[in-house]
């Protein structure tokens, strides 16, 4: 008898679902969402990139030593360990936004393992080249 | 003799969550032999923690292990890197890890609930636990900043701090729960055709339970206190907290039910000691070491006790970790439980056990 009753209210309750695209579902100001990359702030110390569990952040490097910046929201775990390992305040943030959705023409993963490997070479070469600057000055004093 | 037919059930299965086989070979609708086979999900997950990635980021790999329990696994293997690297963590950072746990062992005993509800037939009764999980699923949402995946433990302490605004939310939402949490123990305790499909059925006497080695509330239902909350003290302050051990008698899908239930009561209060006492502290207790030696810890996860073991080589890299789920420990248990029911009992049975198949295959 308890439970008819019970039914006959739930006609005139509220719905417990929220309507999603309507409504916003609960999100918390703290959410754990996309990393924020401030260049200005940066030290270019790289231990974010160290300390990324699933490889998300790479930083690539010209040729005059000036470093990029890369992010993959789609390989992001969003456990914001590069956010506390970070040495300078403000450099990197977790924003509250969450990472949206990867779609089928951005090609997220296979073209991040191109930038990946792309930027690792760009530092290798970047330290060749420093590498082989020092020997010839180093040989240019021996010369001389 | 009636002759015997073999009944598959999964490895997909309507009444089952995860890949899990059980092969029933059956008697006159009576279940007299049982196969099981659990190695639908390996992932090969201590491998890639051994070989791919550095020892603090191991903690983050293991919490992908299970989607219910990732605040165990996560806090399980702190605690064993913590023990290579001879590290005490402050006060505050073993109240929250509880707070979180605890929090976790909420929505997941309401949801091995609702399922229990689901495959014994009763739709309303799961829709409205899943309705009332929704609270806990915003508290850890509110602390931990992601619905699943709580990334809350480190190496060292506790990712984030909590704040005072979502504490109070905690509490208040909590005390809502309360009366909501009286109805559902309300219907599971007392309605009538619930009943008819829970009590009685898939009996797992004590003996049973010492002899298969159970762990968890598959154990505690038959009345033998196995928990390892009540065993040790001294990486998180259990007792201090307001730990009781909850115990039911019968052993079958009923008790089950009961110990989840006042295990949620007794949950509940443990938060709110933890959020009233507590202490002040640093959250992280950093250091440069090295993870050297062999550790083993044990940890009461939702489903019983879990068990991590790491051993390093004073290298970023451990040399070998292994997990040990308590659904792994409680596989005999289940086959015993199965024995002597009704085929049309088997799925609520199955529900009850609260199997964890990611956790077991990793």
């Amino acid at each position: 008898m308890k439970s008819f009753f019970e039914a006959l209210t739930n006609l005139f309750r509220k719905p417990a679902t929220v309507k999603y695209p309507f409504e916003k579902t609960y999100i918390p100001e703290d959410y754990r969402g996309m990393i924020v990359h401030n260049p200005e702030l940066c030290i270019w110390c790289r231990k974010c990139e160290m300390v990324c569990p699933p490889g998300a952040i790479v930083f690539s490097q010209d040729m005059d030593g000036k470093q990029t910046y890369h992010y993959n929201r789609a390989v992001c775990i969003y456990c914001g360990e590069c956010v506390r390992q970070c040495p300078k305040d403000g450099a990197l943030m977790q924003s509250a936004t969450p990472g949206t959705p990867a779609v089928k023409n951005e090609n997220i993963n296979n073209s991040w393992k191109v930038t990946y490997d792309e930027a690792l070479k760009s530092r290798a070469a970047y330290m060749a080249a420093k590498k082989a600057a020092a020997a010839s000055k180093s040989a240019e004093g021996a010369a001389e | 003799m009636a002759t015997q037919y073999d009944i598959p059930v999964g490895a997909q299965h309507i009444s089952l969550l995860e890949p899990l086989h059980f092969k029933l070979t059956t008697e006159n609708e009576k279940i007299v032999d049982v196969q099981a086979n659990v190695g639908y999900v390996h992932r090969g997950i201590e491998l890639a923690c051994t070989s791919k990635f550095k020892f603090r980021q191991v903690s983050f790999v293991v919490g992908r292990v299970c989607g219910l329990c990732s605040i165990s696994h996560t806090t399980a293997y702190s605690q064993v890197a913590e023990k290579l690297l001879n590290l005490e963590l402050s006060k505050r950072a073993k109240y929250l890890r509880i707070l979180v746990l605890e929090l976790d062992r909420i929505h997941s005993h309401l949801l091995c609930l609702s399922h229990v509800a689901e495959n014994s037939g009763f739709e309303a009764l799961f829709m409205k636990t899943m309705k009332d999980r929704e609270i806990s699923m915003e508290l850890l949402e509110a602390v931990c900043g992601n619905r699943v995946q709580y990334d809350y433990s480190v190496v060292g302490g506790v990712a984030r701090d909590l704040r005072p605004e979502v504490a109070q939310m905690v509490l208040a939402r909590l005390n809502d729960f309360k009366p909501k949490l009286d109805d559902l123990r309300e219907i599971f305790e007392n309605n009538y055709s619930l009943s008819l499909k829970n009590r009685g059925i898939g009996v797992l006497s004590s003996e049973n339970v010492k002899l298969l080695n159970a762990v968890g509330p598959l154990a505690r239902a038959a009345g033998v206190p196995i928990d390892v909350r009540n065993e040790t003290e001294d990486l998180l302050p259990w007792k201090e907290v307001g730990f009781n051990m909850v115990l039911g008698d019968a052993g079958d899908v009923h008790a089950r039910n009961m110990v989840r239930i006042h295990e949620l009561y007794n949950s509940i209060q443990m938060i709110e000691n933890v959020i009233n006492g507590l202490p002040e502290g640093d959250i992280i207790t950093e250091t440069k070491a090295m993870p050297e030696g062999e550790a083993v810890v044990r940890l009461e996860a939702p489903r019983g006790e879990l068990f991590h073991y790491a051993k390093g080589n004073k290298t970023q890299i451990l040399e070998r970790l292994k997990i040990k789920a308590p659904t792994f420990s409680n596989i005999p248990a289940f086959i015993e439980t199965f024995k002597g029911n009704e085929y049309a009992s088997a799925p609520a049975i199955i529900a009850s056990f609260d199997p964890c198949l990611s956790c077991t295959a990793r």
